[in-house]
């Protein structure tokens, strides 16, 4: 009796929840269990583990490649051969030089990302960088990087010098440093930004959007700034490193501009000194990573002398002054064969009066942005992707449905530009240390960072359900 | 009448038990996959520096800094040189599990992180066990690790503490 109650207990416990919470929270404490299992796991277990029965899953690339000597590996080829010459000469004032190139094709069911995507696809997408860095005295650092990108409208592939400038360690003990950079600097915010351009360093193809923007990357990418960078020992548990910069940012291109300040204008925005800062507290192991970064960015536009020109009909937009300081909160597991990582952004703007226009003065709201990823290596060569990406520009209009009212002749049915929701899956295959290959496919419910530039008004509205492929191949040295 | 209820009380239980089975093997299987295969054991291989350098034992967290290429300067104030094998390397492996307690794609990305945001600089590969004997020997300032059985006088063995 007392064990039919204890079934019927369990069963109605069980019961309460629906089937698939009940599947979610028991796969949940399957992962929690198996992380830590594979933290506990010592050398004599991984022993007997070779003897296990899931030795299929490991693969023949382990084991295999384990044995082989890295030198038989080596193929003759121009470039190689060239790299292979440039890493045995000893070069003065330990000069690295590494560089990477890539070209991805994407094609869309509806709207345009990067190119001309929804009408048979297109090969928009072309990223390619070099860098060079000496360290002339043991506490001195200089490296510089020169970028090209060509991406849509917003992009052209001119090359631009991404980053530039000069570290100098102050003080150094131990896992503890203390140091200075001054020059152009990649703009130090959530785990990816630093370098979002190098496939080799992202997740997928087009990073999480709702957070990483490509429609205003430059405003976010570098600028030019004086940063402080710490980093401490926290007892026996880990590092923690933190960036703290004063910056111009960078706003003169136009898909800043039609981003910030809605249609093209005469004038241009300006420059204004803005802060920066991120600290990232990482366990010994790396496997835990935990980020806060937050910037504060001013600018103004300024109609120049051209003040007073008329734009669209009756508007007189003046020199008004904007913010924007979003704040992002990062958090990421690293284990053996997955990695999770999650990033959450509340972006605050606020407009001033100065602008004339109605739509903009005045305008004070948040957006809010989060993403889930997961990534799983099969083998150190192979690794699948899941992600849910969500955008909202407003967070108290998450269905644009209140933006839309305040002008419903213009804005009825463009409520799909007020959110994005993205459901990403992939596959990267690391073919080599220096080639990768991937393809990912994206289903979108939304248009919210779409774009503008590359889906102008002229070419009809945009579809709120669309999906996107993409592939890329990825060479680096 | 309630002899009915029961049997049907322990029919549902009956299947909720086999539901857990099937959630417990499922739970296993995820498990066995997170365990990874380890060929060689711990110590015989160790790490080497060139015979300038004046440190004779480091920390772990030190040394964990230094393979970051976060640590850049050991305390003369002369520069470190790192020197590791590919990410594919079964030394290699075994040193970044064993000694620094970090995943090999741990340290590419944190090293990826450094070179492509100019912050810092990658650590020098090398392809053989020769030339990682003959480049800690020669390189001032130079940490690497080798097989014991690699280990010659020309280079000194440094101890973790």
């Amino acid at each position: 009796m007392k064990k039919l109650t204890c079934s019927r207990l369990s069963s109605q416990f069980l019961g309460a929840f629906p089937g698939i919470a009940r599947r979610w929270v028991l796969l949940f404490c399957v992962s929690c269990f198996s992380a830590y299992a594979q933290e506990s796991v010592q050398v004599q277990k991984q022993i007997e583990s070779i003897k296990s029965p899931v030795k299929w899953l490991q693969t023949s690339e382990l084991p295999t490649e384990a044995t082989e000597s890295a030198s038989t590996k080596e193929k003759p080829g121009l470039v190689s051969t060239a790299v292979n010459w440039f890493r045995r000469t000893d070069l003065p004032a330990d000069l690295q030089i590494h560089g990477f190139a890539s070209q991805a094709y994407i094609t869309t069911s509806d709207n345009d990302v990067f190119g001309n995507s929804d009408n048979g696809g297109s090969f928009g997408l072309t990223e390619s960088g070099l860098n060079a860095s000496v360290r002339p005295l043991p506490r001195v650092l200089l490296s510089a990087q020169v970028l090209s990108r060509r991406a849509g409208e917003g992009n052209t592939g001119m090359p631009r010098l991404d980053f530039g400038f000069l570290d100098y360690r102050i003080y150094s003990h131990e896992a503890n440093q203390f140091g200075i950079r001054v020059g152009r600097l990649k703009n130090p915010f959530g785990f990816y930004n630093d370098t979002r351009d190098v496939p080799f360093t992202r997740p997928s193809i087009m990073l999480p959007q709702s957070i990483y923007f490509d429609r205003v990357r430059n405003i976010s990418l570098s600028g030019d700034s004086v940063q402080l960078y710490g980093e401490a020992a926290v007892s026996n548990w880990g590092t923690v490193s933190t960036q703290f910069g004063v910056f111009l940012p960078i706003v003169s291109d136009k898909d800043t501009e039609l981003a910030l300040i809605g249609a093209l204008q005469p004038g241009h925005l300006q420059r204004d000194v803005s802060y920066i800062g991120r600290g990232i507290f990482e366990t010994n192991d790396k496997r835990l990573r935990l980020g806060v970064s937050g910037i504060w960015l001013n600018t103004s536009y300024d109609p120049s002398n051209r003040l007073g020109d008329l734009i669209g009909p009756g508007t007189l937009l003046q020199a008004g002054a904007l913010q924007f300081s979003p704040v992002y909160f990062s958090a990421q597991y690293n284990a053996e064969r997955w990695t999770l990582t999650s990033e959450y952004a509340i972006r605050h703007f606020k407009y001033n009066n100065n602008f004339n226009v109605k739509p903009l003065d005045g305008l004070d709201f948040f957006g809010e942005s989060y993403y889930f990823q997961g990534e799983y290596r099969f083998t150190p060569k192979w690794v699948g992707l899941l992600r849910y990406d969500a955008l909202f520009t407003d967070r108290s209009d998450r269905d644009g449905s209140h933006w839309a009212a305040l002008n419903p002749t213009a804005r009825n049915g463009l409520e799909h530009s007020r959110f994005a929701k993205d459901i990403t899956v992939g596959l990267r295959w690391n073919a080599t240390p220096q080639f990768m290959l991937r393809a990912e496919y994206h289903y979108v419910n939304g248009t919210g960072w779409l774009s503008r530039l590359d889906n102008p008004t002229a070419e009809g509205p945009l579809s709120q359900h669309w999906d996107l492929y993409a592939i890329q191949a990825s060479y680096r040295f | 009448m309630s002899l009915f209820h029961f049997s049907i009380r322990i029919k549902s239980s009956r299947l909720c038990l086999l539901n857990i089975k099937v959630y417990f093997c499922f739970a296993l299987a995820i498990c066995l996959l997170g365990i990874k295969a380890e060929v060689r054991a711990n110590d015989r291989y160790e790490i080497v520096i060139n015979t300038g350098v004046s440190e004779k034992a480091l920390s772990v967290n030190s040394l964990r800094s230094i393979f970051s290429m976060h640590l850049k300067t050991w305390s003369d104030g002369t520069k470190i040189r790192v020197f590791v094998f590919s990410d594919d390397d079964q030394l290699h492996q075994n040193f970044s599990k064993e000694k620094l307690n970090v995943f090999p794609y741990q340290l590419r990305s944190t090293w990826d992180r450094l070179v492509y945001s100019g912050t810092g600089q990658a650590p020098i590969k090398v392809n053989s066990t020769e030339e990682m004997l003959t480049k800690v020997a020669t390189t001032p300032g130079a940490i690497g690790y080798l097989w014991r059985a690699d280990i010659n006088e020309k280079v000194n063995v440094l101890e973790i503490k």
